[in-house]
């Protein structure tokens, strides 16, 4: 069982001695291998609710739990995918990938093994030996996924991760996501401010309000998903053009703008 | 071509010198001898140095002295300031208990120690090397220290989320991290060597290259002043190559084009 | 920054450890100098220095009292690094505006930038003997190259949108320099200066204890050839306080010229 708990969530912020709400009471459940995008004005706080999931911020007031247990710390278990894809410079594709495996202490032979099948799976190969600064953007992110693949973690959490991507790049490393995720279904919290990537990626989409942010609408994706066969369609384009998805994302989209003239009016 | 325009002015200009050096010197006597020494004198005071040696020593002799000594002065302070640095770096209690200790230490230049060094030392190697030490630990210690806190932190985070153990985080992680910085506070602490041991040897020694300074300086020979000069910078540059050499060897990454 | 499992030490606590650091410090140096570990005369207690230093302000030692051995530090420091500053600028903006003057200039200067400002002092003795030239030109030698290479790059990496500008203006070289290179290099040649005002100060020190008749780096050495540690370690404190008081000084300058332009 890996589902994440948002109880009551809260956490304040200091900045110039004074102290801002980031979150208020924050609730909402990921399901065991459940995929759920978290959308949001910017700043309302989606990153901060991935990172106490992560075991990197705790929470001030209020719960997090991740297989019915309080987050204690960072961990593979819950695998981070960073937007900045945070990479090792100094190693070698191979090495950033084997890293992680190397601090479970696994065999070497099984170590291999497993890195040369997630390169395989993220269409790595011939780039082992390569440094990340050598690679584009694109390949570094596939880097950073196969890196937090290869933990095989109950937990997958993507803090936009295709956001330094051009869009050509970032359609292709969508059905890829889908891809695997099909294949290997774990559960995953997906942060992106695009709206069209997190209605195409999830199960369930939960919209927050601005800052300070709390759950204002989760929405059923799935369900839609299944009924209107959305996977008939292999690519993106063609997914994003049926009048089910695109009432859904006007839906939400609607709910955003709310948020934003709130803030300005 | 912009590239080899550069590569022309700079070459006229440093030919131009060195003609105008014997001219000058030789030919009008606009430069006195006496103060400055022509190419001759400074070609012949080398062949004396290098033969029959001068102030106790061949030119082999002293550069090695100074060398040797410039070499374990660097050698202690950098193992010195580098893990304090890595400590500092890394934990705010640590930097909060050390710091105000080194900003009483660090306002006073290295080569204030001298007479201190030579107090407690006399004028051996050991003086030197204190100097020395005091004059590279520094740059070292900032330098690392820098790198560690500029070193991206979600790298740092990234690495706590693959379960890094303690030791294989600071070999693999916070070093390679701070690599960078900690070359340049190399290169600095090299630099802040070779000038404080010239100058610890120009104050009290018996060989090496600052005694050549020093004792061409009170038989006044210019061109034997101009000979350790020259020697000086030669070892200086020699000894900056290697140091980028093993830079460069230790962080491949950095030189592989993209 | 969060970078560590623990949390940032507060305020409180950042005080209270460095005030244990310093209590350490002071501790072992007491404790050595006391229990004559190493000899008194090597290692005087801390308020023997201080009184020394206190006495230092009137009493004479060397020819003068500790006030006037600085203020002939601080007359040359001040007329070497004037020179090295009135030089080095401006010369460094021409550099960074005339490609021709840089590749002439450059490979000169990197071929001399192996010799340190302390080398100099030999011929500084043969030109100058004591006198006031001397310690000019190694003040010159150690300040100069910051100042130079800082006002360079502040001319060299100016924004370009700046120079076209100006160029579109139909601005001319000298007006150029003066009103469009020289306030935008500014705060690169101010870091510049404070640099290059360390390194003076510093290379001054090191000459002072080889060839000299009075100052702070004159008083150290009798110092110890009289075994004085006392004066030896005033010295070093004066050097550090004033070397300190200098960078500070040009610290806020730096801090002024940036917040004037709106570059915090």
């Amino acid at each position: 069982m890996s589902a994440i708990q948002f109880e009551d969530a809260s956490r304040l912020f200091e900045r110039d001695g004074k102290t801002f709400p980031a979150l208020e009471n924050v609730n909402f459940t990921v399901a065991d291998k459940e995929f759920v995008a978290l959308v949001g004005p910017s700043g309302c706080g989606k990153t901060t609710c991935l990172r106490m999931a992560a075991g990197f911020e705790v929470p001030t007031a209020g719960r997090v739990l991740v297989g019915g247990m309080q987050v204690p710390g960072p961990g593979p278990d819950r695998a981070v995918v960073f937007q900045q894809f945070a990479l090792f410079p100094w190693k070698s594709v191979e090495d950033n990938i084997a890293f992680g495996l190397r601090n479970k202490n696994m065999a070497a032979e099984e170590r291999r093994r497993r890195v040369s099948g997630v390169i395989k799976l993220m269409g790595l190969e011939s780039y082992e030996t390569a440094f990340p600064h050598q690679l584009s953007g694109g390949m570094q992110q596939r880097v950073a996924i196969a890196r937090a693949y290869v933990l095989d973690p109950q937990v997958l959490l993507m803090d936009e991760p295709f956001g330094a991507l051009d869009a050509q790049t970032r359609i292709v490393m969508q059905e890829e996501l889908v891809r695997i995720a099909r294949v290997n279904p774990r559960t995953v919290l997906f942060i992106t401010h695009a709206v069209e990537e997190a209605v195409y990626l999830a199960d369930r989409v939960a919209v927050m309000t601005r800052r300070p942010g709390r759950i204002k609408e989760i929405l059923d994706v799935r369900a839609i998903r299944a009924a209107e066969n959305w996977d008939r369609h292999e690519r993106v384009e063609d997914v994003m053009d049926l009048e089910s998805f695109v009432h859904l994302r006007t839906h939400i989209w609607r709910l955003l703008r709310d948020e934003k003239m709130a803030l300005d009016g | 071509m912009h590239i080899s325009r550069r590569l022309a002015i700079g070459t006229a200009t440093i030919v131009t010198l060195l003609v105008l050096w014997p001219v000058l010197t030789l030919v009008t006597g606009t430069i006195d001898t006496g103060r400055f020494p022509s190419p001759l004198q400074f070609w012949q005071s080398l062949r004396q140095i290098v033969t029959v040696g001068y102030a106790d020593g061949t030119l082999w002799q002293h550069a090695m002295q100074s060398l040797k000594l410039v070499v374990m002065g660097f050698v202690v302070a950098v193992s010195f300031g580098i893990p304090l640095g890595l400590l500092m770096g890394w934990s705010r209690r640590a930097e909060a208990f050390i710091n105000p200790i080194f900003l009483l230490i660090r306002p006073i230049p290295p080569l204030a120690w001298i007479p201190l060094a030579i107090l407690w030392l006399g004028l051996g190697d050991a003086a030197k090397i204190m100097v020395i030490f005091f004059a590279a630990f520094v740059p070292a210690v900032i330098n690392t220290f820098t790198g560690i806190r500029t070193i991206e932190p979600h790298i740092i985070e990234a690495a706590r989320m693959l379960g890094t153990g303690r030791s294989r985080l600071v070999v693999e992680v916070l070093v390679p991290g701070a690599a960078p910085m900690i070359f340049t506070g190399l290169r600095l602490s090299l630099q802040a060597s070779w000038t404080t041991l010239v100058a610890a040897e120009l104050v009290g020694a018996i060989t090496g290259l600052g005694r050549v300074l020093n004792v061409a300086q009170t038989d006044i020979y210019p061109a034997m002043v101009l000979v350790g000069m020259v020697a000086v910078g030669v070892l200086g540059w020699a000894t900056t190559r290697v140091l980028a050499g093993i830079e460069s060897r230790l962080m491949p990454w950095l030189s592989v084009r993209a | 920054m969060h970078v560590n499992r623990n949390p940032l030490p507060s305020k409180v606590e950042a005080f209270s450890l460095g005030m244990a650091g310093l209590a350490c410090f002071v501790a072992i140096w007491v404790a050595a100098s006391i229990s004559g570990l190493v000899p008194r005369q090597f290692l005087p207690t801390p308020w023997e220095v201080a009184l020394r230093t206190y006495n230092l302000l009137w009493e004479p030692f060397a020819g003068a009292t500790l006030p006037v051995h600085l203020a002939r530090s601080f007359e040359r420091f001040a007329s070497g690094f004037t020179l090295a500053a009135a030089v080095g600028v401006p010369l460094g903006l021409l550099m960074g505006w005339f490609r021709w003057l840089d590749d002439m200039i450059t490979p000169v200067f990197d071929g001399l930038r192996f010799i340190s400002p302390i080398a100099w002092v030999p011929f500084a003795a043969l030109w100058f003997g004591t006198g006031l030239g001397g310690p000019i030109l190694i003040i010159f030698s150690g300040a100069f190259p910051p100042c130079l290479i800082n006002a360079y790059r502040g001319a060299r990496f100016v924004d370009r949108t700046y120079i076209e500008a100006a160029q579109m203006l139909g601005t001319g070289n000298r007006r150029t320099i003066l009103h469009v290179l020289l306030p935008a290099s500014f705060p690169a040649i101010v870091a510049g200066l404070r640099i290059g005002a360390g390194l003076g100060w510093q290379s001054l020190v090191g000459a002072e204890l080889i060839v000299a008749s009075a100052g702070v780096g004159y008083m150290m050495v009798q110092g110890q050839s009289n075994i004085s540690t006392r004066t030896v370690m005033a010295g070093m404190i004066a050097i550090g306080v004033v070397g300190l008081v200098i960078d500070v000084a040009l610290r806020q300058l730096e801090a002024f010229v940036r917040r004037r332009r709106g570059l915090r």
